[in-house]
């Protein structure tokens, strides 16, 4: 049976010691889970190891843990693929996550980061006016939609690694904001503009996201909270024409805009297209702080020569500007937007194999 | 090696050293480059924010128009921005033909067609899988010897990693550190290289923005790195021409030059700093270039 | 009046989340509650309560539609409509479902509405209930309290008391029950003085994943999967030429036990449940879940590959003997979910039955409960009490490592050994041997060991008290399979493998007199079924 060692970074208030790593042998199969190491050792070894853990099965959401530095569940991560990440090929960091306080070992206080940002979305449903007399008729779609933020367990492991929450502690986070999709997507929730325009003019809401995918990659059940971060944008700026203090709205159309006039990116007139309504625009008292703020950084690009002055008055429009022009006028004039969500729909390919599977099978019997 | 070449907008606009290191660096490097010049912007994610409809089928004339390109082998791309924006349309593009037909019925008004799968690659890829990490070392005309180089890969062009084709090629998270070895360079390795620049939010929460790239350029410097190296013009808009803002939002002084990866590769291959346009950064090259060229030749 | 939720993990960590497949409710007009009970009637092998099942099955569409209103996203039809899937043991498609996350729905949006009353209702996250406080009159009064977060031990006082503490399954290894499973309010109401009910009647499920045993959803047969032995045969034409894969579960898992002893299973000891049949649009719609358990933990891609399952532990249809009001035999003591035992499931449950179990005599015991708190003072509870918990720990904490075993080493040997000698098939003389055993591990608990000595979360010194309820309980379950002399839902006895309505159409109670765990018996109630042949 293969051997590995767990590095485990243990943490006691109580011993007046700061926090250390120990290492742990421990004997097993590589497909067990990285958990059924943790317990090994805790139940051979040492019983003060600290772990929250219940089900063992990836549903409870209790192990959140850094595994080598990536924050991941340390029930559904199997020891083979754990030391396929570790620096020697033999030692296995189990640390505990981040962006939240550490209570002991891998025990981290996620009410004090996790479960407060969850309250500001106001986590359950608002109904319009009383209930139905039978269910609310809602379509399936709608509800398998939802479902992938029903999905999350709240582990935790997305907040532990949010590279925005690294730089600003108060951003709502990933699954706050899946959580507030959950109801953003129900048709039965009354509340949704009001959600919204709560999320878009928090300065650390929806536009806080940077949009690195960080908790796409590392949550567990298929949330992908940053979409669901791009869908609650999506539906502030398209259903409800949310003007944000954020500048959320105003970058969207003006990024929109732009590639519709010019085809490609110009970049001198995003800055303060995004900030306002065009530069002769009137601009907000809040856009003209961050203009002016921004303005030492066009001025320091046109200095080192990496802008043109003639760039900033003139950008060429691509040579076929005219044809996205038409996709745009055509895709905008529908009566509704598409969405293909790979999580309702999932893959063709297949279904594709499948039927051609079947085709071969034809031949090779005829 | 033909491939239709997209070079993105901010290649051709904030950051034009980077399209033009890029043309210098591609011959040397065996790349004949057929420029995608009438396609059009990725958007980079915020025209899929605004509608993913339009943001795929935006993209899908792009890879029409690369697969339309006689004798290209693939479609090849110098920003991780585009990588990500454009693999986020492929997957939903190749995932459902329906969908698909319903994408190409607005391009059939250009006379273009997107079949399933195109291949789509950075630079980076292309260097280290299609041309081969040996035969660059074999084409490096100046060993970049004691300079030390921190990787910066740009979000896009590592997460998310089923997307983005890790299953086939798992390294490509180290394409950059084994680049920079293979050149003579020293990887440095700090906490930042696989974080994010913060340039999304930049014109939306300057303080998040800002102290992100403030931090990882921080930490780079105190890794001892004589400079970074991205292959996202989009990164390199956040790390170099806003270091002077960061600066503020992480209370320290800065001032480490960023290098485009095609003008890091160009430096080994005998470019000179100047024609890689290496002064147009805000962040001053200097001290990086006097280092390269005080180098002797390899061969 | 206030209302505290006391949990040793977080509410959301609880083990409701792994109820998959869904709930019941004859809510479509076509159904009938009728049909309910009686599927239900006879998925209990005529054991379980018929009033009681009454109540439930009837009170079910109702809170279906409450579960609903208040936002759980149940799936629709192609209507907008409610939607259904098949399963086991039952007559109509009348499970409500979310996906295969039916139980984490629920409970999330039950979270979410305890978040909404929070200024109603107070959360006491991470305590550890290590006492009930009965008073003189035998009367609950509140219960003695860890919080596990810095180890203080506090009293609670409440003029009525709701165990809602779950199953046992950690007595048994391996099992689909979490490791929070512990018998924890079935043991302190027994030590308390009252008495559990059916507790021989263990749960197998058909369906968990060979090795670790994790659960997989009755709902992939419910959406058309079938089961397969080593010879390529779906066996379960012989056992239920009728229901098939969808026979109640004893039924199934007796099957897939009997194909395995007799030399069909496969070699690794399994028989293979083949989802590659239902479509796989289907599959990523309404079994996400087990796709990753598939991929996560087998290494297994289920839309195209079987997948290797055998029975495994599962649910304890027995627990702490209440009326349909959630009430135990000590006044001011309620329970409900699978800690308690109404009885609505009797000798077997039916799948998509426990989540409504909880919820409906949760419900009315909450009512209940708070009808009867409306009109009282509130209790006192003597500080000693406390300090007896507080010296009681001081003392596990302070054992001698030199001798005696680890806490962990006896856990698992009661797991291992209950898998193999009170599992799907017994004996007389399995069972007599389980009981010494049970009996010797309750000695060795006396003295065995932990690490931790400290306050901030202690896990360690919980898991030892946590054992000593695990081994109070699992004596329970033992000396209900001894003293049941006949075969009937989920206990089959191999030297007496026929039911026997005539001496064994009644419930086993077990109360603990004078510290010695004692056996009576109660009528089981029937209304209008009548006991006949269980086929399906």
């Amino acid at each position: 049976m293969p051997n590995y060692t767990l590095n485990i970074r243990r943490y006691s208030p109580e011993s007046g010691e700061p926090a250390h790593w120990e290492k742990f042998e421990v004997e097993m199969e590589g497909h067990r889970p990285v958990l059924d190491a943790i317990l090994y050792a805790r139940n051979k070894v040492d019983g003060s190891i600290g772990i929250r853990c219940s089900c063992q099965a990836a549903i409870c959401g209790s192990c959140g843990v850094r595994i080598n530095g990536n924050p991941a569940l340390a029930c559904n991560t199997l020891l083979r693929d754990a030391v396929a990440t570790a620096e020697d090929g033999i030692t296995i960091d189990i640390e505990p996550m981040g962006n939240m306080p550490v209570i002991k070992d891998l025990i981290v206080d996620m009410d004090a980061v996790h479960w407060k940002k969850v309250q500001r979305v106001v986590p359950w449903l608002i109904p319009a006016g009383e209930p139905p007399e039978r269910e609310y008729v809602v379509p399936h779609e709608a509800m398998v939609d939802v479902t992938q933020t029903m999905a999350c367990i709240h582990c935790g492991v997305c907040v532990s690694d949010c590279l925005s929450m690294e730089a600003d502690p108060d951003f709502v986070g990933p699954a706050a904001s899946a959580k507030a999709y959950r109801f953003v997507g129900d048709p039965r929730d009354a509340a949704t503009k009001d959600r919204l325009v709560h999320l878009a003019e928090d300065p650390s809401g929806i536009y806080d996201c940077t949009h690195c995918f960080k908790c796409v990659e590392v949550c567990p059940k298929g949330v992908a909270p940053m979409n669901q971060i791009m869908r609650l944008r999506r539906r502030a700026t398209g259903d409800f024409q949310i003007k944000d203090r954020n500048n959320g709205y105003r970058h969207e159309k003006a990024f929109v805009n732009i590639i519709e006039k010019w085809g490609t990116l110009h970049e001198a007139k995003l800055l303060p297209d995004s900030y306002g309504e065009g530069l002769l625009g009137k601009l907000n008292p809040e856009a003209q702080k961050n203009l002016i703020g921004s303005a030492p950084t066009a001025i320091r690009g046109v200095l080192s020569g990496k802008v043109a002055p003639i760039k900033v008055l003139h950008h060429h429009k691509l040579p076929d500007q005219k044809k996205v022009k038409d996709i745009y006028e055509k895709i905008h004039g529908r009566d509704e937007r598409i969405e293909l969500n790979l999580y309702i729909v999932g893959e063709d390919a297949d279904a594709l194999e499948e039927s051609a599977a079947v085709a071969v099978t034809e031949e090779g019997t005829s | 090696m033909k491939v239709a070449y997209w070079p993105g907008c901010v290649s051709r606009g904030f950051t034009p050293e980077l399209h033009g290191a890029m043309e210098l660096v591609a011959p040397k490097v065996g790349l004949e480059l057929a420029e995608l010049d009438r396609a059009n912007c990725c958007g980079a994610g915020v025209i899929a924010e605004h509608n993913q409809e339009l943001a795929d089928t935006l993209n899908a004339r792009t890879f029409a128009m690369a697969q339309a390109q006689d004798g290209a082998e693939l479609m090849m791309n110098i920003c991780s921005t585009c990588q990500g924006a454009q693999s986020e349309c492929q997957e939903r593009l190749d995932a459902s033909s329906e969908y698909r037909e319903m994408i190409n019925d607005t391009l059939a008004a250009e006379n273009l067609r997107y079949e399933k799968g195109v291949t789509n690659k950075n630079f980076l890829w292309v260097l280290v899988e299609d041309i081969g990490l040996d035969k660059l070392g074999s084409l490096v005309k100046r060993r970049l010897d004691g300079l030390r180089i921190a990787p910066f890969y740009g979000c896009y062009i590592i997460r998310p990693t089923d997307r983005l084709g890790y299953h086939a090629h798992p390294e490509r998270d180290t394409y950059l550190e084994q680049v920079i070895e293979v050149i003579g360079a020293e990887s440095v390795a700090y906490t930042g290289s696989h974080k994010c620049c913060g340039f999304p939010v930049i014109t939306m929460n300057k303080k998040t923005s800002l102290t992100q790239a403030g931090r990882h350029l921080g930490d780079a410097i105190d890794a001892g790195a004589d400079a970074l190296v991205t292959p996202c013009p989009l990164c390199h808009l956040n790390l170099d021409l806003q270091q002077p803002e960061a600066q503020k939002f992480v209370n320290r002084d800065l001032g480490i030059p960023v290098l485009h990866f095609p003008q890091l590769i160009g430096l080994a291959l005998g470019l000179e700093p100047k024609e890689l346009g290496m002064g147009k950064h805000v962040v001053s090259t200097k001290q990086v270039a006097a280092k390269v060229t005080a180098l002797a030749a390899t061969a | 009046m206030t209302v505290g939720i006391i949990s040793k993990i977080h509410p959301v960590r609880s083990h409701s989340n792994a109820a998959q497949g869904g709930i019941n409710a004859a809510l479509n007009p076509d159904d009938s509650w009728e049909s309910h009970a009686f599927d239900t009637v006879k998925g209990s092998d005529y054991l379980g309560d018929q009033d009681a099942i009454a109540i439930m099955c009837s009170e079910a569409p109702e809170e279906i539609l409450h579960l609903e209103h208040l936002g759980v996203t149940f799936h629709r039809n192609d209507k907008g409509l409610l939607g259904t899937r098949a399963f086991g043991g039952a007559s109509a498609a009348r499970t409500y479902y979310v996906a295969d996350i039916t139980g984490q729905a629920i409970l999330h949006v039950l979270y979410e509405q305890m978040l909404k009353y929070d200024d109603k209702i107070d959360r006491y996250e991470e305590w550890f209930t290590v006492g009930l406080a009965i008073d003189d009159d035998g009367r609950c009064t509140g219960a003695i309290m860890r919080n596990i977060r810095d180890g203080a031990i506090e009293v609670f006082r409440a003029k009525t008391v709701i165990l809602a503490t779950g199953g046992s399954g950690q007595i048994y290894k391996p099992t689909t029950n979490a490791l929070v499973c512990t018998a924890d309010g079935m043991a302190m109401a027994y030590r308390s003085g009252a008495a559990l009910m059916d507790m021989e009647m263990i749960q197998y499920h058909p369906t968990t994943l060979l090795g670790n045993g994790l659960l997989i959803t009755e709902g992939a047969r419910g959406e058309g999967a079938h089961l397969y032995n080593a010879a390529g045969e779906r066996f379960m034409e012989k056992y239920a030429p009728n229901k098939m894969e969808l026979a109640s579960r004893d039924v199934v898992s007796r099957a897939e036990q009997t194909e395995i002893n007799e030399g069909r299973g496969f070699p690794d000891g399994s028989v293979h449940l083949d989802v590659t049949v239902v479509p796989k649009k289907r599959i990523h719609e309404a079994l996400r879940e087990i796709v990753m358990v598939g991929r996560d933990f087998a290494g297994i891609d289920i839309t195209k590959e079987p997948i290797p399952i055998r029975p495994g532990q599962h649910y304890i249809m027995g627990g702490i003997k209440t009326d349909v009001d959630g009430r135990t035999d000590i006044p001011g003591l309620y329970a409900a979910g699978e800690v308690a035992c109404v009885s609505v499931h009797g000798g077997n449950r039916l799948g998509a039955n426990s989540l409504l179990d909880t919820l409906i005599f949760g419900k009315r015991s909450g009512a209940h409960a708070a009808g009867v708190a409306k009109s009282m003072n509130m209790p006192s509870v003597a500080d000693s009490q406390a300090d007896d918990v507080r010296n009681e720990i001081q003392a596990i904490i302070a054992r001698d490592k030199s001798g005696g075993r680890r806490v962990s080493d006896i856990k698992d040997e009661l797991g291992e050994m209950m898998n193999d000698k009170v599992a799907v098939y017994r004996d007389e003389e399995g069972l007599k041997s389980a009981l010494e055993v049970v009996k010797r591990l309750q000695e060795e608990s006396k003295t065995a060991w932990i690490d931790d000595a400290g306050t901030i979360f202690n896990q360690d010194v919980l898991g030892a008290i946590e054992l000593g309820y695990m081994l109070d309980i699992a004596e329970t379950i033992v000396m209900g399979a001894i003293e049941r002399k006949e075969s009937r839902g989920a206990q089959f006895r191999t030297d007496y493998p026929e039911r026997n309505d005539e001496e064994w159409l009644k419930h086993i109670d077990i109360k603990l007199k004078d510290g010695t765990p004692t056996i009576e018996y109660s009528p089981v109630t029937i209304t209008q079924w009548q006991p006949q042949e269980r086929t399906y």
